[in-house]
Parts: C-alpha cells; structure tokens; sequence
C-alpha cells in the first residue's frame, strides 16, 4: 500500500467536480458490493432453494436475454418491451386525460366542488386493487394499462391543479391588460405556468407507474411481461429465474426515476422557472 | 372582449406601425366619480371614494397617499381588473369596459412571464392582437431597443437584474401602444440606486413615445421627480385631497430649493393623513 488509508482518499476536494463524482461513484460502489455479499451470505446460509445465490441469478439472467425459457418461449427482451409498451400507453393516457382535467379543475371552482367529492372518493384506492376488475372487463392488454392510467392519473391531476393554484395573479393580470380572451388567458399563461407541476406529477406517476405495471401483470395469467414472468416461474419453483426477474424490474424501475428525474429537470430550468 | 373592441384593436396596432397619428376624437382619458366599495357578510368598507380625474395625452400623473389607502385599487379599477361600484372611465369619448389593451399596466413585482425570453414576453401583447410575426418581431425589437435591452433580446428572464426586468416590462406595456399606461409602484421592488437610473430612463423613454402614464408611488421624491401632476390621496377611504402641478424643467435636480421645498409641502399633507389615525 501506497500508504494511504481509505479515509484518506475520501478526503477529497469539494470544488473539485471529478472528485466529488469520484467519491461518489466510490461510495455507491462499496454500497452494493456490501448489499451482494449481504445477499450471497444469507443464501448460503439459510441453504432455500427460494433465495438462490447471486451467482446463479446472474448465470439464470444471462441466459434469459440469450435464449429466453421454455415456459414463456420467448427472452426477457421480449417481456421487457410488452412490459414497458403497456407502461408508456397507461402514462399517454394518463397524461392526455389529467392535465385538461386538472387546467379545468385548478380553474373552475364550480367544477372543482362538483368533480371533488367524487375523485376524493376513488384516490384512497389502491390503484390494483383494481386489476381484476380491468383484466377482466378490458382483457389482459389492455386491464393492465388502465391500472397503470389510474396509479399515475391522480398524481398527475393533483399536481396540475396545485399548478393552477399556484399561479401568480399578476401574470394573469398582466395578460388581461395586453388583451388577451379567456381561452388565451388559458392556453398562453395558465397552460405554461402549469408544465413544471405538470412534470412533476410526472415524475412522481413514473414510479407508481412502474409498480403498477409489474403489480398488475403479476395477477394476469397469461399476455406476457415482467410481472408475468416472474409469477408463473415463482408457480413452477424456478427460483433463479424468479431473481432474475426482480433484478430486471429493479433495473428498470430504477431507470424510469431517473428519466423522469432528468427529464423534470431539463423542462423546468428549459422554461426559466426553478 | 367583443368583435368590435378587438378589431379597433387591431387598427390601432396598424396605426401605430405605420407610425401615422391616431384618429381617436381625442387621446384624453376621463375617470368620473370612481368609487369602490367591498362588501362582505359583516362589514362594508369604503376603498376609493369620489375619485375623478382628467388626463391628457401624453402627461405623466402620479399618485401619492398614506400606505394602504387603496392606490393600487385606483389602478386596478382603471385597468378594468376590478369592477368600480360606481363611476367610470372613458378614452376618446368611449366608457371602457372590463380590462383591454388600450390601458397597458406595468407590475411592481414585473408579473413577466418566465418561460418566455425577453423578445417573447414583449411580443405577447402583439401575440394576442393576431399580429403577424414577422411585424411582430419588428415592432418588439423597436421597443427593446427603446429601453436598451437589444444586448439581451434572446436572454431568460432569470438572467435580468431587477431594474432590466422593469425595462422589459414597460417595453412590454409600450409595444401596445395603449391610450395609458398604469404603473403600479414599478420600482418599488428596486434599490434605491437603480430606482434613480430608472427614474432617468423612464423620463428619456417618455420622450421617444409620448406615452400617456398614471403612476402609483410610495415615494414622494419619484413623484415630484417624474410629474406634471402629483394627485395627494388622504387615508382610507381614498379622496382626493389635493393636486400639485409641477412646471420644474426636465430633468429635475433633487437638490433644488423648489424641488425640496415641494416635496417637503406635500410629505407634511401626507404627515397628516397619518396623524389624525
């Protein structure tokens, strides 16, 4: 050793930006190194055939992007793009239904007091508590991406209507006295003074999304998708596959956040109004 | 707002652009026995009583009062943002109703519009008229350059220092070429130097528009620096109670005997206003 501690080199720079990433990546590295070997200990030592090792997850993983399994026939690419297909669906959907929506509601107080009472009543659901209902009435295409339209709706619409509340007087004021009509008023200052609210319904939606999609596909018996995946390998006692499968929905839910993060980020600072 | 308002809109824009005189019967405003009253369920309290005013084109009128008597109701009345309980308020022979874009107003907070850059929020006006963009551009580049900011045509608005967020306001209240321009504490929100440099540029402005301005202010020496005519309000409910017309040639010197010894008369009158509470 070079005589340096590993407290040493956590000493870094603060000003300096690739040391402060540096020490960062080095931080979330040990995290999951300890989280993996955590993991290898456990299944080691409680010898389940229900947790298996890392080891195997990562040989089982391998092989389902390669070749796929017999039981579904087909790869883990093909479950990720039915998985994240219907996810994207259930969020345009969301989207173009709360938004208007949620203009109209943070707008009108008449139809806020007549739309309130009802929407207060279905929010405190659980968005797959409705998964039955929907796979059963829509089928298993579409069922899954109406939960998904009803775990990101309500974050959408409350955000969106926060936004309209939330608008400066002045600007509307200001446009009145340029002239501008209701419907201007609407479109050219209510609408683009709402979009940062509006996207961070949408980050927020992103992530319930995501559960709700592998939550739901979970209780489909047949259409395909992660969730349906690992539900029908956890019936046939393929553990490893099992794991393989939570790995991918880890990987994934943790890339949608950080989409969505980004994208939040990008519009906001884009329209001038961190 | 009706067919008809906005087509005389649009005319007036042409006008304007083709830089011929306007064809009003006159550019005079009249504001006739404004008087506002709010109610609610337990209370009724009287926030502008009597108020009449008659301005002509092109002149520079403040208003003064104690804080809280409801200057800036006056404004909000003009601009038909708020409904007078009485009274009214005619351009050029014509009772305005509810807000248009013959009374432009200028915010003390700027009220700009952040997701637009500084060419776009000047354009709005223009925007919302149907002008067509490129005479568009052309007239709110004229009104940037007006007020300086031809450096920062393109810039955010996060990207302005204070006293630049007001020059993007007033071009934006300019380029309408409206019949009046309401100013509610436009610099109040400045510090004290820069609320000097704009005072100066406003004044330099004026003369390049020939603009019409009713100006709210807090600070009795704005008032005498920019007016033809201080309009000296008493406590709530509003009145009127006094008007100073002020002949100082432009630009004025603060340090004047006749500049302080009017801004001392009417700081004394409002003195009393706050006395007798």
């Amino acid at each position: 050793m070079s005589g340096k501690t590993i407290i040493e080199m956590l000493n870094y720079d603060k000003n300096d930006k690739r040391h402060r990433f540096a020490r960062r990546a080095i931080i979330a590295a040990a995290s999951l190194v300890v989280f993996v070997l955590l993991w290898w200990n456990l299944s080691l030592l409680l010898a389940n055939p229900a947790i298996p090792t890392p080891q195997k997850t990562w040989s089982a993983l391998t092989y389902l992007f390669a070749h796929g399994d017999s039981v579904s026939g087909v790869t883990m690419w093909s479950h990720i793009s039915i998985s994240l297909r219907r996810f994207v669906y259930g969020l345009l959907l969301a989207m173009a239904v709360a938004v208007p929506l949620g203009l109209f509601l943070g707008y009108s107080e008449t139809l806020r007091e007549f739309t309130m009472p009802t929407l207060e009543i279905l929010r405190p659901i659980a968005p797959i508590a409705w998964a039955p209902i929907f796979i059963f009435t829509t089928g298993y295409v579409w069922g899954p991406i109406l939960v998904v339209f009803v775990g990101i709706f309500f974050p959408m619409l409350t955000n969106t209507m926060f936004g309209v509340k939330k608008i400066d007087p002045n600007w509307i004021d200001a446009a009145k006295t340029m002239g501008a009509t209701r419907v201007q008023v609407f479109t050219k200052v209510m609408f683009p003074a709402a979009v940062p609210y509006v996207m961070n319904g949408l980050r927020v939606g992103m992530g319930i999304g995501w559960m709700c999609i592998v939550a739901s596909e979970l209780y489909a018996s047949f259409g395909g998708g992660i969730g349906f995946f690992v539900s029908i390998m956890a019936q046939m006692g393929y553990w490893d596959y099992v794991f393989a499968g939570i790995a991918v929905i880890a990987v994934l839910g943790l890339l949608t956040i950080t989409v969505s993060d980004y994208v939040h980020k990008f519009i906001v600072r884009r329209m001038g109004m961190e | 707002m009706t067919g008809i308002k906005k087509t005389q809109a649009k005319d007036r824009l042409r006008d304007a652009l083709g830089g011929k005189q306007r064809q009003t019967l006159s550019g005079d405003i009249k504001i006739e026995n404004l008087r506002k009253v709010y109610r609610t369920d337990e209370s009724e309290t009287v926030a502008l009583e009597d108020f009449s005013l008659e301005i002509k084109k092109g002149e520079l009128i403040t208003i003064v009062g104690p804080s809280g008597c409801g200057k800036t109701t006056i404004l909000k009345l003009i601009a038909g943002l708020v409904e007078p309980t009485s009274g009214t308020v005619t351009i050029g022979g014509e009772v305005c109703e509810g807000p248009g874009p013959d009374r432009g107003m200028v915010f003390q907070d700027f009220a700009l519009f952040p997701w637009r850059s500084v060419r776009k929020n000047v354009e709005f006006g223009l925007e919302i008229a149907g002008v067509p963009k490129e005479e568009r551009r052309e007239r709110a580049q004229r009104y940037i350059e007006i007020v300086g900011l031809e450096k920062f045509a393109d810039a955010r608005v996060h990207e302005l220092s204070g006293g630049m967020k007001q020059r993007v306001g007033i071009a934006r209240a300019l380029v309408n070429r409206p019949d009046i321009i309401l100013m509610d504490e436009p610099f109040g929100a400045l510090d004290a130097q820069t609320r000097n440099i704009m005072q100066g540029s406003l004044l330099r402005i004026l003369e390049k528009t020939d603009q019409t301005i009713l100006f709210v202010t807090h600070s009795v020496d704005e008032a005498v620096y920019l007016s033809d005519r201080i309009v000296v309000l008493t406590k709530r409910p509003a009145r009127i109670k006094e008007i100073v017309e002020i002949d100082l040639p432009r630009p004025r010197d603060r340090a004047s005997v006749e500049f302080t010894s009017i801004r001392k008369r009417i700081l004394e009158e409002l003195e009393k206003e706050n006395v007798m509470e």
